[in-house]
């Protein structure tokens, strides 16, 4: 099992809540991210035992949604928006800012697996732009002061 | 705890008896059930239980005139009347907050710091169509706003405003706190209940509507956050108290999320019907163009709305007044941009949403807009061809009102309005390979 | 004709059909439109597309298909309806009162145009090599509209096979489709008849918007026993099937139409032949909504291989020396005459026995009928190879509940559907998928009642699963519960069975007393019924103790004005076997009628198979024929037919390849396929469907009616004097009033159980792969590509105390006898039972069993490398 203990209960208990156990396929697949960064095959596997609904169906549902990364990423996802409303007040030099300070290009992960930089579509934080979310948390009104400060945090976390 | 920084207008609202839903959003005590109880919180749902029947809250949304606040603006109060009486089926009520569209930031800040609000609203709605589970879908990347809303679904359980025999009426109704994958599509409505249901997020077709076989084919209505969150304050104040808001055709409040080239982006909640220059240029919201620039154009109601020229911005902010100068009040969401801005460029931004956004189950909209990419980066490359305006036109007629869903429409109005309004710079940019514009925005 | 275009009949379309039915008890009001100028009325519910399609008017379609959901998706099939000022997809817009609605405007040609150059935007166009070539929906389409040009200047999007990027994408999906997902038009069709109409969840769609691709599940094949209607629904060439590609341009084919011999319903089929050669290429549907609904198991559609096979045996063959060798047909008859006249003088009695396939048709079942009672004066003939002690007398209840009416298409509108003793998905293929249509349209209620979580239960609002061998007590529970919930009046069955109780019979049975009450309530409350049974009745010993069981249940519950029960028969031509008397001691009736065409009817003793082959070993049965049927490898007990067959002096066997059988034979005989001859068969519900010839009799090989005519001419005792005199008899065998018997009071039932022995503690049943029937489909390439070999197939947990992993062998011990298999590991088995095919020669199964018993259980153990 990839799947934790705890990923399985959590998965079963919201399954429980629903008046149809398919409903439970995107939380079990959230919940299977949280755990692994990442979902695939056997996750799917795992998930369609767990809340009895075929596998495909997992799947289907898997590769439709942007947020189940199909292969692990560094530890931080950094997930810039390029949308109009950041793009406007200059979403595409923050990410270029950003490759240069991770020194990586979009779509890469750092060498130490600490950061992985892709650009993504808006993110309902339109009126504090530029923003960007990492893993589950969302940093907004960004300058290079901020952006800098952030990552500096998160490399003395790791 | 964390909350999104967003500037919001509450501040106005302390002043401003008509401002209602902003009107404690600066509170962070707000979103504890406590205070929101103390600040006349639930007494609307009380009261519902107590004393109304679901046909006569029905009537009360109905007369207040509000209309959905999440795009199409249909009458709230008609669409719950659209649920059959007799059906021996569940009914269940869907809260719309997959706030995906771009320029939109509204519902967020409710969910993050007033979210009893929503729930009240809910349950309301879910007692007007015998609803007894109800749900809110939130999109998935709004982690603060799921927990927000599971927090407050917990304390609404602990304090009896939601579980079985709600305040001794016999009511029962429990909510679900669900969270989206990460999909635009999801926002609309057929495709959200799909993916509720735990399918790929595709739209499907209507008939049959969501409000005769929605949820596992079950009568189920579908309503934006702000929508719901009006809800408790119309049976609080009254049906008339809110029509006497706003104009004639779109009574009430209504929250604008104002982005882009403004010095002051945020959330401000006013009257319909308030003038759109005076939310870009009034110090007291948008606060003027950032940085002294000249204003280029406006998408006055998220990015599937028709774009707006500097003339027409003196206009007012209602379905009748915008739909008058061949735009839409949408979501809402009020984009600004600057001389510095290319159309091209802009365009370009817009229809690669879509394309990325299209849930492919058409042939229209899954193929044309992967087209019209092609052929509008082609242009911004300084590859276009002569021909590719009329190309990008015929496309759009070729995908306008021939979808399932309207997002086939949402890609291709700005783009048809971006072309009438600037179709000289579309060609100059084929003619030289370049633009006279850079778009490039630099961030502090 | 102007004017009104009455529309009642409606063919292949689901809603129309559906609300025709509806109608008819409810009066579903009707809506009257214009379409093209032309006033058309039609049953509220139907779409404008269906409607259109009644008038002979044709709106072209990708993403529509006639039994599934309209998803609406491909936006081909736009109409123009007035006072909308956007176009409408006809396939998911009803016909409302008065709408005029116009289906060639202008602007719906332009939007249709509109939709074909979005779909060929990346469309390879690789229509010379593309096998949908000649029948491509996009092409026929892109023809009709005259798209010559395309505006698109981007290079296409290409799947490819990875390496150099300029391969075109061919992924084999499973044994026998290839997937060319740059073909694809993304309509969906065959992932949602997958889901929907199979109940299948092997392929899906994945990624979404302009790069959402079609794909089988993620490490799992398409490999489900109805994949092959995947290829024949794709609008275009992205699925494509070994059996047809790269073979033959299908402008070169001639087609036939005929219907399938694996199944009991008869599927009606097409063969594709090439124009003047005499080789099959293929067989698709022929949809017929009444039997079919254009769905064909894969044993239909591949079963044709049994006759293109190199396999088939080439001439007659005699036994000289021990050693078949090759013989002339004259040689062969010389033989035949001889060694059956010198056995039947040597003894001086009836000696002689036959056994007929009921795949063979009418003609062929009926003359051999004559043959054997005319000229060889014997009443020991049987057609039944495959079940065990079967009893005597046409009257038994479990011969009258076989032969009870049955109709398919009645299955669609029951509220209440109930398989039991019955693995419906392997049985009756057809019959599950209107199953599933009932439940998916009419959100019918299918109930099973097995020994073991079938997997057509998947849809079961109520599975109940029993201990193997009480099939009887759960019906006479179910009898006693409704009794005791008052929810029949009729309380004369107290005393006839036993237990006595609910709980009781609930505690025997094996299931919980909720259940057997849940099912009294369904039945006592269903409008309408359809109650199948299956073969894990017609197998038991206890045949007749279930069957009486079950009639018990039709009394109590007035089944007679709710509903139909049936045992169904398995064969494509049983039921026509039973009708025209191919049975030891046929009905009174059938008996005076044939006598009465013969001018005589033997005297002798009736035996059958079971009968005959005890017999044999007595040597009182000493000669013997054998035509396409196959009982050593089905028989339960194959030691005791060996014995049988090894002690007569005299077997002729006919069949199309070599068998088990034929090789004990003295003289072998090629018989033609049901491809290679015209024929009649009387499918489940009775209906006589006609197979066409579709090629000449392969090799040197005969039909069955002209071998056995034969021998009855070089006996001197033509059979007919010409085929039509011999069809005139059967039409009056099959049309004489077939007066329905029921037993007029309820039927005593005493349960009979087995102990089970220590030794042998796991219940083995035999079945037929979900790919297979009977002895002759392993020999169809096609077939044996998705299984090749027998297994045994049991639950994880089983395989766990096994210690066995999936594909390891095991041993399997009867006290008769023992084989080795492979592990099967699935999910739809449980209850200790496990389950072995019989479909494959190599693997004796039918060595475990034993004929008098009525479980067969079976010592498992690992085999040790
Ligand atoms: C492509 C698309 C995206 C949409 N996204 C949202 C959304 O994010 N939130 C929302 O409330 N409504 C959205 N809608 C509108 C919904 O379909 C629906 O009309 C709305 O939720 C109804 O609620 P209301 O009547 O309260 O406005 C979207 C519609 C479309 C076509
Ligand atoms: S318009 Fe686009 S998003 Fe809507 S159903 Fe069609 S393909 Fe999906
Ligand atoms: S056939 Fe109607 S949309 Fe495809």
């Amino acid at each position: 099992m990839m799947l934790s203990e705890e990923s399985v209960k959590a998965i079963k208990e919201r399954a429980g809540r629903y008046p149809h156990r398919k409903s439970a396929i995107l939380p079990a697949l959230t919940i299977a991210c949280r755990q692994l960064g990442y979902v695939d095959e056997t996750v799917y596997r795992e998930i369609s035992k767990i809340i009895r609904i075929p596998m495909v169906e997992v799947a289907e549902a898997a590769t439709f949604y942007t947020m189940f990364p199909k292969a692990p990423r560094g530890k931080y996802l950094i997930q810039v928006c390029h949308n109009i409303s950041c793009a406007l007040l200059g979403a595409d030099s923050l990410i270029g800012y950003l490759e240069q300070k991770l020194g990586i290009t979009k779509g890469e992960t750092t060498p130490d697996d600490l950061f992985t930089l892709i650009s993504v579509e808006c993110l309902g934080s339109c009126a504090t732009a530029p923003m960007m979310q990492i893993n589950e948390d969302y940093y907004e009104n960004l300058t290079r002061q901020k952006v800098d400060d952030i990552l500096q945090d998160l490399r003395s976390k790791a | 705890m964390f909350y999104s920084p967003v500037r919001t207008n509450a501040s106005e609202a302390e002043k401003n008896e008509k401002l209602h839903l902003f009107k404690y959003v600066e509170d962070p005590q707000q979103k504890n059930v406590e205070t929101f109880e103390s600040r006349n919180g639930y007494s609307a749902w009380k009261k519902v239980l107590s004393s109304m029947s679901a046909e006569q809250v029905i009537e009360e949304v109905k007369s207040s005139g509000l209309r959905g606040r999440g795009g199409a603006g249909f009458p709230t109060g008609l669409k719950w009347s659209f649920v059959p009486k007799d059906s021996p089926k569940a009914r269940y009520l869907c809260c719309n907050a997959d706030e995906s569209e771009p320029g939109t930031c509204k519902d967020r800040v409710i969910m993050e710091r007033d979210p009893h609000a929503i729930i009240e609203g809910m349950a309301i709605a879910s007692y007007a169509i015998g609803c007894h589970l109800m749900f809110i879908y939130i999109r998935g990347e709004f982690g603060e706003c799921i927990r927000s809303m599971e927090r407050a679904a917990q304390e609404a359980r602990d304090r009896g405003h939601l579980g079985k025999n709600i305040y001794g009426s016999g009511y029962d109704l429990d909510i679900i706190v669900h969270s989206g994958g990460g999909a635009y599509i999801c926002g609309e409505e057929r495709a959200l209940l799909n993916s509720l249901e735990g399918e790929r997020g595709m739209s499907r077709i209507r008939p049959p509507f969501p409000a005769i076989e929605g949820l596992y084919a079950c009568p189920t209505i579908v309503n934006n956050v702000e929508s719901l969150a009006t809800v408790p304050h119309i049976i609080n104040r009254g049906a008339s108290w809110y029509s006497s808001m706003g104009t004639e055709k779109s009574s009430g409040t209504k929250v604008f999320s104002l982005s882009g080239h403004v010095n002051n982006p945020g959330n401000y909640e006013v009257e319909l019907g308030f003038s759109l220059k005076k939310l870009i240029f009034d110090p007291a919201y948008g606060g003027g163009m950032k940085d002294g620039k000249q204003l280029k154009g406006v998408i006055p109601g998220g990015a599937s709305t028709p774009f707006l020229t500097p003339d027409m911005i003196d206009v007012n902010l209602d379905y009748e007044s915008l739909a008058s100068v061949g735009s839409m009040l949408g979501s809402g969401a009020v984009i600004v941009f600057n001389e510095d801005t290319c159309i091209v460029w802009t365009i370009l931004k817009l229809i690669h949403f879509f394309r990325h956004e299209s849930c492919g189950k058409c042939t229209p909209c899954r193929e044309g807009t992967g087209w019209l990419e092609q052929v509008v980066r082609r242009i911004e490359m300084g590859q276009g061809e002569q021909g590719d305006i009329e190309k990008i036109e015929d496309v759009c007629g070729n995908i306008f009102g021939r979808t399932i869903c309207p997002l086939g429409d949402a890609a291709v109005m700005p783009i048809q309005s971006a072309i009438k309004h600037w179709r000289d710079e579309w060609q100059y940019h084929i003619d030289h390979g370049s633009c006279k514009v850079k778009s490039e925005f630099s961030f502090q | 004709m102007q004017g009104k275009v009455g529309v009642f009949v409606s063919i292949g379309i689901v809603m129309a059909e559906q609300v025709k039915k509806e109608q008819a008890v409810s009066g579903v009001p009707m809506v009257t439109a214009t379409i093209d100028g032309r006033e058309v009325t039609v049953p509220k519910g139907t779409t404008v597309l269906e409607a259109a399609r009644e008038m002979g008017i044709h709106i072209p379609t990708f993403c529509w298909h006639p039994k599934l959901k309209s998803v609406g998706a491909c936006r081909m099939c736009y109409v123009e309806i007035e006072r909308m000022p956007k176009l409408q997809v006809s396939c998911a817009t009803e016909v409302m009162e008065g709408m005029v609605i116009q289906t060639a405007s202008e602007q719906v040609l332009q939007g249709r145009k509109a939709v074909i150059e979005f779909i060929l935007l990346n469309h390879p166009l690789d229509c010379p090599t593309c096998d949908k070539g000649g029948e491509c929906d996009l092409q026929n389409h892109t023809f009709a509209h005259a798209v010559d040009d395309s505006r698109y200047s981007f290079k296409k999007a290409r799947y490819t096979d990875g390496t150099d990027g300029t391969t075109f994408d061919d992924k084999r999906l499973g044994p026998e489709i290839v997937l060319n997902r740059n073909r694809c038009i993304l309509c969906y069709k065959c992932v949602r008849a997958n889901k929907e109409a199979f109940g299948e969840y092997d392929l899906g769609v994945y990624e979404r918007g302009n790069i959402a691709e079609i794909n089988s599940a993620p490490g799992h094949e398409v490999d489900n026993p109805f994949s092959g209607n995947l290829v024949e629904i794709c609008p275009v060439g992205a699925l494509t099937n070994s059996d047809w590609r790269y073979k033959i341009r299908v402008w070169l084919t001639q087609t036939t139409s005929s219907i399938c011999n694996m199944t009991s319903s008869g599927s009606n089929i097409l063969f594709y032949k090439e124009k003047n050669h005499n080789k099959i290429y293929r067989v698709t549907s022929r949809m017929n909504d009444s039997i079919d609904d254009g769905w064909l198991p894969d044993v239909s559609r591949y079963g044709y291989q049994i006759a293109t096979t190199e396999e088939r045996l080439k001439t007659p063959l005699i036994k000289k020396d021990g050693k078949q060798v090759e013989a002339t047909w004259d040689e062969a008859m010389t033989v035949i005459h001889n060694r059956f006249t010198e056995i039947a003088e040597k003894k001086g009695k009836v000696c002689l026995g036959g056994l007929a396939s009921p795949y063979l048709d009418n003609d062929s079942l009926h003359s051999f009928n004559k043959l054997f009672r005319t000229v060889f004066k014997s009443n020991n003939i049987d057609f039944r190879s495959d079940y065990r002690m079967l009893p005597e007398g046409a009257d038994s209840p479990y011969e009258m509940l076989v032969d009870q009416p049955f109709t398919i298409a009645d299955i669609d509108d029951s509220d209440l559907i109930i398989s039991f003793g019955s693995d419906l998905i392997r049985e009756h293929p057809n019959e599950y998928l209107r199953m599933r249509k009932a439940y998916n349209f009419k959100r019918a209620k299918v109930v099973s009642i097995n020994p073991y979580a079938v997997k057509s239960a998947d849809i079961a609002e109520l599975e109940v699963i029993h201990s193997i061998g009480r099939a009887e007590t759960v019906l006479n529970g179910i009898c006693l519960a409704a009794m005791e919930m008052g929810l029949v009046n009729n309380q004369d069955l107290t005393g006839k069975i036993a237990p006595a109780t609910t709980a009781e019979a609930a505690s025997d049975a094996g299931v919980t007393e909720d259940d057997l009450k849940e099912v009294a309530r369904a039945i006592s409350s269903a409008k309408k019924i359809s109650f199948i049974c299956g073969e894990m009745v017609s197998r038991s010993i206890a045949r007749d103790t279930i069957a009486s069981a079950l009639w018990n249940l039709y009394l109590l519950f007035g089944f007679k004005d709710k509903g139909q029960m049936a045992i169904l028969p398995r064969y494509a031509n049983s039921r026509g076997a039973g009708s025209l008397g191919l049975l030891p001691s046929p009905s009174d009736g059938l008996r005076n009628t044939l006598s009465g065409l013969w001018g005589c009817f033997p005297e002798s003793d009736p035996n059958n198979t079971d009968a005959m082959l005890a017999l044999m070993r007595k040597e009182e049965i000493s000669g013997f024929f054998i035509i396409g049927a196959n009982p050593l490898m089905l028989y339960p007990d194959r030691q005791f037919v060996t014995d049988g067959l090894e002690r007569l002096d005299f077997l002729v066997a006919c069949d199309l390849f070599e068998t088990d059988t034929t090789e004990l034979a003295d003289v072998v005989l090629p018989l033609s396929s049901w491809a290679e001859y015209d024929g009649d068969y009387v499918n489940l519900e009775g209906k006589v469907q006609h197979a066409r010839q579709a090629i000449k009799p392969l090799y040197q090989s005969k039909p069955a009616y002209e071998i056995i005519t034969m021998v009855a001419e070089k006996f001197g005792a033509p059979l007919f004097e010409s085929i039509e005199a011999c069809r005139k008899e059967v039409d009056e065998l099959l049309s004489m009033t077939h007066s329905t018997k029921f037993p007029s009071q309820f039927l005593e039932v005493k349960p009979c159980y087995e102990d089970a022995e220590e030794e042998y503690p796991t219940p083995l049943l035999i079945c037929d792969d979900p790919h297979h029937c009977g002895h002759r489909t392993e020999k169809s390439q096609s077939l044996s590509n998705f299984v090749s070999e027998a297994y045994i197939e049991m639950s994880p947990e089983k395989a766990e105390k096994l210690a066995v992993k999936d594909g390891e062998s095991v041993r399997v011990e009867s006290p008769v006898g023992k084989i080795v298999v492979p592990v099967r590991i699935s999910d739809c088995i449980d209850n200790n039972v496990v389950l072995i095919p019989r479909n494959f020669a190599s693997t004796q199964v039918t060595s475990l069993l034993m004929r008098k018993r009525r479980l067969d259980r079976v010592k498992i153990t690992k085999v040790d490398e």
